[in-house]
C-alpha cells in the first residue's frame, strides 16, 4: 500500500518525544503525515521536531513552521495564519516561516471541513483554530521548560513568553524554544476538549495581532525566487500547448491532423481529451520537448470541430433569454420572500422599475492557468497554485480515471487567484498528456486560452420593482436576478442552499447580497437560473461573486428611490437602516461606515464644480452570514461628451478585529480598484458562442495611469474579524453610478459605464 | 547553438534563433523569475534588460540578442539589494508578485537613466505593465522612495570622491 493512503502512526517512542497533534474541532485527533508520499520518512529520520499541531512545526533551531491551507493568492493568508499561531505561541516574528499544505484533508478548512479559499472566508474561520493550535504550543514549551530548570509544575504561571523565550524572572533562569525542542521533554498532548477549553489572550494582551509585521512572502517576490505553478520543473519533464475550439463550451473534435505538427522539432504527440468530468470541450493537447515547440505544434495542428449545440449563441441571446425568463411567473425560486410584496406594490403611492445589467468578465491573473501532472508509481502528483484543492484533486483524479485518494496536490504560490483558481481544468489537459506520453508534463494555456476557456463571471440581468408609500418610504422591494449559477456547476450539494418556497436547493452565489440590512418590510428576491448562459458560459466565482451584481443593482435603485422622493441618498439609506429585528446590530455598522465615508470624502460639505458629483453606496459583502461592512464615496466629473473621470474613491470599512493593519488596507485598496476596473474599463463578449476578448488589448483591466486617489478608513472595533479581499470590489460600481446621476443627471444601469450610454442618459 | 550572455555569464542555450528569450531564459537556464504573462507584449510580466533597455522578453528572439548583455531579475542585484528591491519590501508592494520581477525590472530601466522622475514620468514608463491585484500606488511609492535613495547614495559617494 503506498503512503498517501496509508495514515502511518509514528512509532509509540517517537510519540513521546516529538510528534502529537492536537487536532481540529472538525477532524479530532489527527496522526501521521500521510499527505506527501517519503515525508513521513523524511521526518522520520530528522529528529526532535516538536509538532504540537498539524498546523505547525518547531524544529530544532528554532524555527516556527506553519502550515497553511488556504491558497495564497496574494492576500497574505500564510503570513496571517502564522501571526496568529505566532501571537498565541509567544514567537518572535523572525522565527516564523511558512509552508503551503498538500491536500491532505488533515489540512482541511476546520470550518468548512474542505481545502477552499475563497469568501473572504479564511481570516475570520481560522483564526480560533490559528489561536487554540498556538496557545497548545506555549502551554506544552512551558511546561517542559519548567522541567527543564528544575522548577515544580506549580511554578509554571511564574513562566513568561516572548520572543521564542521561556523566561523564569524571579529566578533569572530562561530557556529559548530551541533548546527546549532539542530536550525533546515537549511531551504534553490535548484532547479537543482540552484544546477548547484554553483560555485564548483577550485583545488587550496582543503584542502581535494589530501589528504590521513584514509579511513572510514579500522578499521572495522581489527577487524572482517565489515558486508559482507555472515555475514548477520536473526531470524528464516535457511540456503541452493546448488547442481549445472557437466556442467556450460544447464543441467537440472531428478529427485532429498532426502532418504538419509532426515537422516540428521536439514535437512528441497530439492528445484529444477525453473528459468525462465534462470540465472541458473539444480541447487537444500538442506535447512537446519544450513549450516554444509545443506553441508551434499546436499552431501546426488542423483541428475540425463540431460546434455542438451552443454555436451560434451571443452576449445578446444570453441577454434576452434572461428577459424572457424573467418576465415568467414560474421563473426560480424565492432566495427572500418577506411579508406580501404583490399586495404592497399595489397599494403602494409610486412604484419605480428598472433593469440592471453587468457584462461577461474575465479573471485574467496575471499567471495564465497552468498545471503540471507527474504519475509517479501508483501516485499521481499534479504541481499547481490552486484555490480548491479537495475538488481538483478529485478532478484530476477523474481526468487519470483513478480514486481521488491517489492524487497528491503540491500547491504553490498563486499568480492571482480571483475565483479563477477555485476551478480546476487545468488538471485535465496535463494530467492526459501525463497519461499519454508517460513523462510528466507541464500545461501553460496561452493568455488567448486563458482568455477564452475562462469561468467567467456570468452576463446578469436584474429587474427591480420598488415600491414607496405616500410619505416616500420604501415599502416593497422584488428583485429579480437572471444569470448562470457558478456554484451550483460544482456539483457539490452542500454549496447549494434551500429556496424559501420550497422549490429546491438554489445558487446563493448568485444573490448574495439581495438580502441586505435595510428594513423593508415586504420584500422578495427571487434567484433564476438562465440556462442557455449557464451551458453556453460555464461561469465561476470573480471575487467577490453575486455582490459584485447584486448591489449594483439594489444601491443603484436606492438611490433612484431616493432620487424619486426628494431625498438626500445617503440620508435614505441611513433611515433604512434602522437595525429593527434581524437587521439588528449589521444595519448599525453598516450605518456607521457610511458615516466614516462620508466625513472622510467632505460628502455635503464639499462644494463641487459643475459636472462633478459625489455618489454614495454600502454593502454588506459577502453572504449575510459572513457579513462585513463597506461603504464607498466616489467622486466623478462628468464631461458633455458623457465621458466619465473617478476623480476619488473613499472606502470605509469595518473589520472588527484586524490582524495586519497594512494588509487590510492594500486588500482593500486592491478591491476598489478591481470594482473600479469592473465598473470602467472591463466587458468581455460572447460571439458565436466563443468569447471575443482574447488577450490584454481587447481585454483591458486597470493600468497605472486609470488610477484615482484611494482614500480608505478602516474601522475596527474589537468585534469578530471579517474578511476584507473582496467587499470593496462590490461597492465601487454603485457608488460610481450614483455620482454620475448626481453629477450629470444621467442614471446608467449597465456594467460596464460606457461615455456613451451616459450621454444617451442626460436629459438634452 | 545560440549563447547568451546573460547576468554576465556566457550561457549557451538548446533553442532555435526564433524561440522567445523569455522561454530561453525559463527552460533551458531555469531561471523562473521572468514570468509569462500574455505572450504579445502587452503586459510586461516578462520584462528584462538588453543592453540596459527594458524589453518584453516574450517578444525578443533569441536569435536578436546574441552578443547583447542581457540582465532578468536574477541579475539585477548580486543579492536582491538593489534599491528599488530594498524599496519593494519597504514599502511591502506585492501582492500576489507574478508581475513584480517585470514591474521592478521596468522601474529599474527609469531610475538607471533618471533618479530624480516625476510621478507622471513614472506612470508613463510603467504603464505598460499591468498589475491584477492593483498594486499600483504602492508601485509608485517604492519607486519614488528608491530613486530618493540612490539619489542620498550618489550625493554621499560624490561626497567621498577626492578631489
Amino acid at each position: 500500500m503506498n503512503k498517501h493512503v496509508k495514515t502511518i502512526a509514528p512509532e509509540t517512542t517517537d510519540l513521546s518525544r516529538r510528534s502529537f497533534l492536537v487536532g481540529t474541532a472538525a477532524t479530532g485527533l489527527v496522526l501521521g503525515y500521510a499527505g506527501v508520499p517519503g515525508i513521513g520518512d523524511a521526518l522520520a529520520a530528522a529528529p526532535a521536531n516538536f509538532e504540537p499541531s498539524v498546523w505547525y512545526a518547531i524544529s530544532p533551531d528554532g524555527l516556527v513552521t506553519v502550515t497553511c491551507g488556504k491558497a495564497d493568492m496574494g492576500q497574505h493568508i500564510a503570513s496571517t495564519m502564522a501571526q496568529i499561531v505566532c501571537e498565541e505561541l509567544g514567537a518572535k516574528w523572525s522565527d516564523m516561516r511558512v509552508n503551503l499544505a498538500s491536500n491532505d484533508p488533515k489540512f482541511n478548512d476546520p470550518v468548512l471541513g474542505a481545502q477552499i479559499t475563497g469568501g473572504s472566508w479564511s481570516t475570520m474561520m481560522n483564526f480560533e483554530a490559528m489561536s487554540r493550535a498556538g496557545a497548545a504550543g506555549r502551554i506544552a514549551l512551558t511546561e517542559a521548560a519548567a522541567a527543564a530548570m528544575g522548577l515544580p509544575p506549580y511554578f509554571k504561571d511564574e513562566l513568561v513568553v516572548r520572543d521564542s523565550m521561556v523566561l523564569h524572572p524571579k529566578s533569572k533562569k530562561q530557556m529559548s524554544f530551541a533548546d527546549i525542542v532539542k530536550s525533546g521533554k515537549a511531551t504534553k498532548t490535548f484532547t479537543p476538549d482540552e484544546l477548547k477549553a484554553i483560555k485564548l489572550k483577550s485583545p488587550d494582551q496582543y503584542t502581535m495581532i494589530g501589528v504590521s509585521v513584514p509579511q513572510i512572502d514579500i522578499p521572495s517576490k522581489t527577487n524572482g525566487t517565489a515558486k508559482y505553478g507555472i515555475d514548477v520543473m520536473l526531470p524528464g519533464m516535457v511540456y503541452g500547448a493546448i488547442v481549445t475550439p472557437p466556442v467556450r463550451y460544447g464543441a467537440t473534435v472531428k478529427s485532429v491532423d498532426d502532418s504538419a505538427a509532426k515537422s516540428v522539432p521536439g514535437f512528441i504527440k497530439a492528445v484529444i481529451l477525453d473528459d468525462k468530468t465534462q470540465t472541458t470541450t473539444g480541447w487537444v493537447v500538442a506535447v512537446a520537448s519544450t513549450y516554444a515547440n509545443a506553441k508551434k505544434a499546436a499552431a501546426a495542428l488542423k483541428v475540425s470541430y463540431d460546434g455542438g449545440p451552443n454555436a451560434k449563441l451571443s452576449s445578446q441571446s444570453l441577454l434576452d433569454e434572461a428577459k424572457r425568463l424573467q418576465k415568467l411567473d414560474d421563473s426560480g425560486q424565492f432566495f427572500v420572500k418577506d411579508g406580501d410584496v404583490g399586495a404592497a406594490l399595489g397599494s403602494a403611492a409610486k412604484v419605480l422599475e428598472a433593469e440592471y445589467t453587468t457584462s461577461i468578465n474575465i479573471h485574467a491573473p496575471m499567471e495564465p492557468m497552468n498545471a503540471t501532472a507527474e504519475f509517479k508509481g501508483d501516485i499521481l502528483h499534479i504541481y499547481s497554485g490552486n484555490q480548491f484543492a479537495t475538488r481538483s484533486g478529485a478532478i484530476a483524479a477523474g481526468a487519470a480515471g483513478i480514486d481521488p485518494k491517489f492524487v497528491v496536490m503540491h500547491q504553490m504560490w498563486l499568480g492571482g487567484g480571483f475565483g479563477r483558481r477555485l476551478d480546476a481544468d487545468m488538471m485535465v489537459p496535463a494530467v492526459q498528456a501525463a497519461k499519454a506520453v508517460g513523462k510528466p508534463v507541464k500545461v501553460i494555456y496561452t493568455r488567448e486560452n486563458d482568455m477564452t476557456m475562462d469561468f467567467s463571471r456570468p452576463l446578469t440581468y436584474q429587474k427591480v420593482k420598488a415600491g414607496v408609500d405616500g410619505d416616500g418610504k420604501l415599502v416593497a422591494l422584488s428583485h429579480d436576478v437572471v444569470s448562470a449559477w457558478p456554484t451550483q456547476r460544482w456539483g457539490i450539494p452542500d454549496f447549494l442552499s434551500p429556496s424559501v418556497d420550497k422549490k429546491g436547493p438554489l445558487d446563493a452565489f448568485t444573490v448574495n447580497g439581495s438580502d441586505f440590512f435595510y428594513t423593508v418590510p415586504n420584500h422578495n428576491v427571487r434567484a433564476i437560473k438562465n440556462e442557455m448562459a449557464h451551458n453556453a458560459t460555464p461561469s465561476g466565482q470573480l471575487r467577490s461573486v453575486a455582490p459584485g451584481w447584486t448591489f449594483w443593482a439594489v444601491e443603484s435603485m436606492i438611490d433612484e428611490i431616493a432620487a424619486a422622493t426628494g431625498k438626500d441618498p445617503a440620508q435614505f439609506r441611513i433611515s433604512l437602516l434602522d437595525g429593527a429585528g434581524k437587521n439588528d446590530g449589521g444595519a448599525q455598522r453598516l450605518r456607521n461606515t457610511l458615516l466614516a465615508a462620508m466625513g472622510l470624502a467632505g460628502y455635503g460639505t464639499k462644494k463641487l464644480p459643475k459636472g462633478e458629483g459625489m455618489g454614495v453606496a454600502c454593502v454588506s459583502s459577502q453572504e449575510r452570514a459572513t457579513a462585513s461592512w463597506t461603504a464607498c464615496v466616489a467622486h466623478v466629473a462628468v464631461a458633455p461628451s458623457g465621458e466619465v473621470t473617478v476623480k476619488k474613491l473613499t472606502v470605509a470599512t469595518d473589520v472588527g478585529t484586524q490582524v495586519h493593519p497594512d494588509n487590510i488596507r492594500a486588500q482593500v485598496e486592491g478591491a476598489a480598484l478591481w470594482g473600479l476596473s469592473l465598473a470602467m474599463y472591463e466587458k468581455a463578449t460572447l460571439k458565436d458562442g466563443g468569447i471575443e476578448q482574447t488577450n490584454f488589448d481587447g481585454y483591458t483591466p486597470l493600468r497605472m495611469s486609470q488610477m484615482p486617489e484611494v482614500a480608505v478608513a478602516v474601522i475596527a472595533n474589537g468585534e469578530k474579524a471579517t474578511g476584507v479581499g473582496e467587499p470593496a470590489v462590490t461597492v465601487v460600481a454603485p457608488a460610481i453610478g450614483n455620482a454620475i446621476f448626481n453629477a450629470s443627471g444621467a442614471r446608467v444601469r449597465a456594467l460596464p459605464i460606457t461615455a456613451e450610454a451616459v450621454k444617451g442618459a442626460m436629459k438634452a | 547553438m545560440p549563447t547568451l550572455t546573460i547576468n554576465g555569464r556566457s550561457m549557451s542555450v538548446d533553442a532555435a534563433n526564433d524561440t522567445p528569450l523569455l522561454w530561453a531564459i525559463r527552460e533551458q537556464l531555469q531561471m523562473t523569475g521572468t514570468k509569462f504573462g500574455c505572450g504579445a507584449g502587452l503586459c510586461g510580466a516578462c520584462t528584462v534588460h538588453v543592453n540596459g533597455e527594458a524589453v518584453r522578453s516574450c517578444q525578443t528572439m533569441v536569435g536578436d540578442v546574441a552578443g547583447k548583455k542581457i540582465t532578468t531579475i536574477e541579475g539585477l542585484s548580486a543579492k536582491g539589494d538593489h534599491p528599488l528591491q530594498k524599496a519593494w519590501i519597504a514599502e511591502q508592494v506585492p501582492q500576489c508578485g507574478y508581475c513584480q520581477s517585470g514591474q521592478i525590472m521596468q522601474a529599474a530601466s527609469l531610475l538607471a537613466k533618471n533618479s530624480n522622475p516625476t510621478k507622471e514620468e513614472v506612470v508613463a514608463h510603467m504603464d505598460g505593465n499591468l498589475c491584477r491585484c492593483m498594486t499600483y500606488s504602492r508601485i509608485q511609492k517604492a519607486i519614488m522612495r528608491a530613486a530618493t535613495e540612490m539619489r542620498t547614495a550618489s550625493a554621499a559617494g560624490n561626497d567621498r570622491r577626492p578631489t
